[in-house]
């Protein structure tokens, strides 16, 4: 085990640069999450840690020690591959025990460690077979026993879940949080999913266009985001944005929306009258009703009931908000809807830089 | 969104990295390069591009192989070669061929592949019955051939008895000599040709089919406006086969006629054994060799070029 | 497959169509076989008066004198060994340089690719003469390395494209997947490349055999001494010696063609689909 160190790492083909100084500390045993769009850069940065992509640019240190022009094998990471990776033509357990195998471990010894990986998993009984006859969780799992059987420093998982149907992938995502608690290894996870990340990250890292947006835990980065992007792409459904300009209502910072509605804000927000800003509010922060520091409402555009939630999309300044209620709410196509929101749950952006404020 | 966080977030230009590092993945490449290229690349330069090479250079000299080429004759051997009737005669036969295959084996190939993708008993035993004489060498197929032709005990000379006429002796006849090794060579090839077309039809979309013949499109039709457009590619790739080994025809040629009588039906290959190996005229065998490349050279890349572009 | 009747019921005639129309091809390809081997078995005389029938006396000892002499085995265990010795090393030499080419990035890969493709577009008849004065030079006239080297270096062109082909269609994660492990770019190759690529092992294997089994004109030219002819040089030999007397020619034709028959046989999914995709693919 060990902790994980990258240092103003850059990656560029020719002139092109696609990863813009990327630093970061990773502590031992913790577990990391890489989210960010498709092309932002997260894929390749780990395979920068893992030493499948040269680095243009800056250091990566595993344990204390750089490990820029060592092989993954010299780097002592484990890898799970989007496709798995299975050796077709190995068993199971030739699966897991071959990089044992070829780092000389005697027989006995591969067979112990493959014994011990597979009762973890569960894979007891499938060690004599060749990964064709595995179903698609199977599968996954003997790629996480083949990282697990030779104890690396670090595990690099590369959107391990995403070739697995909706329901597989949430058990196998209990799956790996419970391996993580068990061996504890430092884990660096890749995932385009942000509620893969949050459910299983002690922190995330949001990437975007080869830069860092922010880090922070999973709540952090739900409650406080530092700019728009984060606010935009953590939290389903997706965080409303609307226009704005700061005023003030009876002493207390406020914004008037583009319809002259007024909204709220908390004291703590740093904001100048006049300024022009984007106001973001969660749709699960919405409250039916007409209490609250904030009180708004439009004609209903989309009632979708998700049974436990329904998700209502109404107008507001113009511009389609979504709101989530209870389940038990009655909405209706075109009726007028209300809800109200709290002052401390609004969040308050610069429009100019984006920069939560 | 993106556009204002791209506006926020410019980065101050890369500092030059203080240390360089080896790459990891490039590490093991030399080794590898070391051990795995040359074997195939000195078994390939010695024995196929030099050659080639001293082909071009001996068609320049007359020489007889012994000690170095010095007798320097400039072009001569080719206006040798293309002022020799022999010569002239396997141009014509290679071209004959060419033109057999495209008129007769290739629709004989299309025609039996499209009647063996029916559902019928049996399918299998005739696929395997036409392809049976593509795998037997040529020098058998030569020799099985030169018996049935073989004027006095032969198949030809029973069938000729049958009808009471007087036996022909093919394979001596000028003239009928070369339709006889015609024969034979489509009946050496034509199953090749017809295994194309099987996997070529395996790869028609049936639905395609019924949507014609919803369309109210006869069998003949079917044929003509659906089934063989979508078998182009595979026309033009058993053409291009049919060409290039009418080229390099020899093995069928020499048991059964050796090129006679009067070289009325040499090859290329067959004429350059002929004057060239058999008298040791080295100069005019490459010269031929020579000959035989351009064509090659200039048919693979002329007829991918124009015909297989889209292939 | 394409079944252009669309599952509807064909017809009697049309049912008595195809199978005339196939039976009439079937017998033009096998009655020549067909009488070569009956003829095998028949006198002179008999062969003379009765070419297409079934032998009025059966004659064994044309067969059994052949069985029991020692030119058929010779010719046969000469064409095996070239054949075997010219697979192996077509099939190593091949796959190890199509493995630079589908992994390794090197600098002149693909020029270096096009090199080995040059040797698709013509047949070693081109450069015969100097590629004799060149196994001459070496010393290797009327050896077998002397058939074997230059049948084999024709063969890189396709055996290296098939070979290329395949490997680059492998899953590039299974390659990481074998660097995460441990494996550097020779171990990778013997433990994941080779192992998975049994399929392309046997369609060059096969094209080559068959090519080597069958071949000609090289040992025509490079072997002088009959003890060493593999059996298209000692058939023509045997038929030279033996003139007319076509009833020993015709079984002798019959017991070499008969090794290769029977394996199509056999293996014929494997020799069609490797005759035909070493074709097409190249």
């Amino acid at each position: 085990m060990a902790s994980v160190e990258l240092k103003d790492v850059r990656k560029a083909y020719g002139a092109l640069e696609v990863i813009h100084g990327v630093s970061l500390s990773i502590a031992d045993g913790e577990f990391i999450a890489l989210v960010g769009p498709s092309g932002c850069g997260k894929s390749t940065l780990l395979r920068m840690i893992a030493g499948l992509e040269d680095i243009s640019h800056g250091e990566v240190v595993i344990g204390g020690n750089v490990v820029n022009a060592l092989t993954p094998r010299e780097r002592n990471i484990a890898m799970v591959f989007q496709s798995y990776a299975l050796y077709p033509h190995m068993t199971v357990a030739e699966n897991m025990g071959f990089n044992l195998k070829l780092s000389g471990v005697a027989k006995a010894d591969i067979e112990k460690r493959v014994a011990e990986a597979a009762r973890m998993l569960a894979l007891g009984d499938l060690l004599d077979r060749k990964p064709s006859q595995l179903s698609g969780g199977q599968r996954q799992r003997v790629a996480m026993g083949r990282a697990i059987v030779r104890d690396p420093a670090v595990f690099l998982f590369d959107e391990p879940l995403s070739n697995l149907d909706a329901k597989l992938r949430v058990a196998m995502r209990t799956e790996i949080k419970t391996l993580h608690q068990k061996v504890g290894t430092t884990s660096v996870y890749v995932t385009h999913d942000q509620i893969e990340a949050m459910t299983l990250a002690d922190r995330i890292v949001v990437l975007n266009g080869g830069n860092i947006e922010q880090v922070g835990t999973p709540l952090d980065l739900y409650r406080t985001p530092a700019n728009l992007f984060v606010a935009g792409f953590i939290g389903s459904p997706a965080m409303n944005f609307l226009d704005a300009d700061v005023d003030a209502e009876n002493g207390q910072p406020a914004a008037r929306l583009a319809d002259g509605t007024i909204v709220r804000l908390d004291l703590a927000r740093q904001v100048k009258r006049g300024q022009a800003v984007k106001l973001g509010i969660r749709p699960e922060h919405f409250v039916a009703g007409d209490t609250g520091d904030t009180v708004v409402g439009g004609q209903t555009l989309v009632v979708e009931p998700t049974g436990a939630q329904t998700h209502v999309v109404f107008t507001l300044a113009g511009e389609p908000v979504t709101a989530v209620v209870d389940g038990a709410f009655p909405a209706r196509h075109g009726m007028p809807f209300q809800a109200a929101v709290a002052a401390q749950q609004v969040h308050v952006f610069d429009r100019g830089t984006g920069l939560s404020l | 969104m993106t556009d204002m966080t791209a506006a926020t977030y410019a980065r101050p230009a890369p500092a030059k990295s203080a240390v360089k590092y080896k790459s990891p993945t490039a590490r093991g490449r030399l080794p590898v390069l070391i051990l795995f290229l040359p074997p195939a690349l000195l078994l390939f330069t010695l024995f196929v591009i030099l050659p080639m090479g001293e082909a071009a250079w001996y068609s320049l000299y007359r020489w007889n192989g012994y000690g170095t080429p010095t007798e320097f004759i400039g072009i001569k051997n080719f206006t040798v070669l293309f002022n020799n009737a022999a010569f002239s005669q396997a141009l014509i036969n290679n071209g004959l061929i060419i033109l057999i295959s495209l008129l007769l084996q290739i629709p004989l190939a299309i025609w039996l592949a499209m009647m063996l993708a029916h559902k019928i008993a049996g399918v299998v035993a005739f696929r395997l019955i036409f392809f049976l004489p593509y795998v037997l060498a040529d020098v058998a197929a030569g020799l099985i051939w030169r018996f049935v032709y073989d004027g006095d005990y032969g198949l030809f000379a029973a069938v000729a008895g049958f009808f009471g006429v007087a036996t022909p002796y093919v394979l001596a006849d000028r003239s009928l000599a070369i339709y006889a090794v015609l024969a034979v060579i489509v009946w050496k090839y034509f199953g090749f040709h017809m295994m194309l077309y099987i996997a070529g039809l395996q790869a028609v979309d049936r639905s395609v089919l019924e949507a014609a013949e919803i369309d109210g499109a006869t069998g003949w039709q079917k044929f003509r406006y659906v089934t063989l457009p979508l078998l182009a590619s595979t026309v033009r790739l058993s053409v291009f086969f049919a060409i290039i080994g009418s080229l390099q025809l020899f093995d069928l040629v020499m048991p059964l006629t050796g090129g006679g009588p009067s070289n009325s039906t040499q090859t290329m290959v067959t004429f350059l054994y002929t004057y060239g190996v058999t008298r040791m005229q080295v100069g005019l065998g490459s010269a031929v060799g020579v000959v035989l490349f351009v064509i090659c050279v200039t048919l693979a890349f002329g007829y991918k070029r124009i015909f297989m572009r889209h292939d | 497959m394409t079944d252009t009747t669309s599952g509807i019921k064909m017809t009697a005639g049309t049912r008595l169509y195809l199978y005339a129309s196939l039976s009439l091809v079937a017998c033009l390809v096998l009655v020549p076989l067909m009488t070569t081997a009956l003829g095998g078995f028949k006198s002179l005389g008999d062969l003379r008066v009765n070419p297409f029938g079934l032998p009025h006396q059966w004659v064994w000892s044309n067969y059994t004198d052949i069985l029991f002499g020692e030119r058929y085995w010779r010719q046969m265990g000469n064409s095996l060994l070239i054949a075997v010795i010219s697979v192996f090393l077509t099939v190593v030499v091949s796959a190890m340089a199509a493995f630079t080419f589908a992994h390794v990035k090197f600098f002149g890969s693909a020029q270096l690719m096009n090199y080995f493709l040059i040797g698709l577009m013509f047949p070693v008849a081109t450069a015969i003469l100097p590629l004799f004065i060149r196994i001459r030079d070496l010393g290797l006239l009327d050896s077998y390395w002397g058939v074997i080297l230059p049948q084999v270096a024709f063969g890189l062109g396709m055996s290296i494209l098939l070979f290329r082909n395949y490997f680059r269609n492998l899953p590039d994660e299974l390659f990481q997947a074998a660097f995460v492990d441990g494996c550097g770019y020779i171990r990778f190759f013997w433990y994941v490349s080779l192992p998975l690529s049994r399929p392309i092992v046997a369609t060059v294997s096969i094209v080559t055999f068959v090519n080597s089994w069958n071949s000609y004109i090289l040992p025509l030219i490079m072997l002088n001494t009959e003890t060493k002819y593999p059996w298209p040089l000692g058939i023509m030999v045997y038929r030279g010696e033996f003139g007319t007397e076509w009833q020993l020619v015709l079984a002798f034709i019959t017991l070499t063609i008969l090794p290769t028959v029977i394996v199509f046989f056999l293996a014929q999914k494997h020799i069609i689909a490797g005759l035909t995709a070493g074709a097409v693919k190249s």
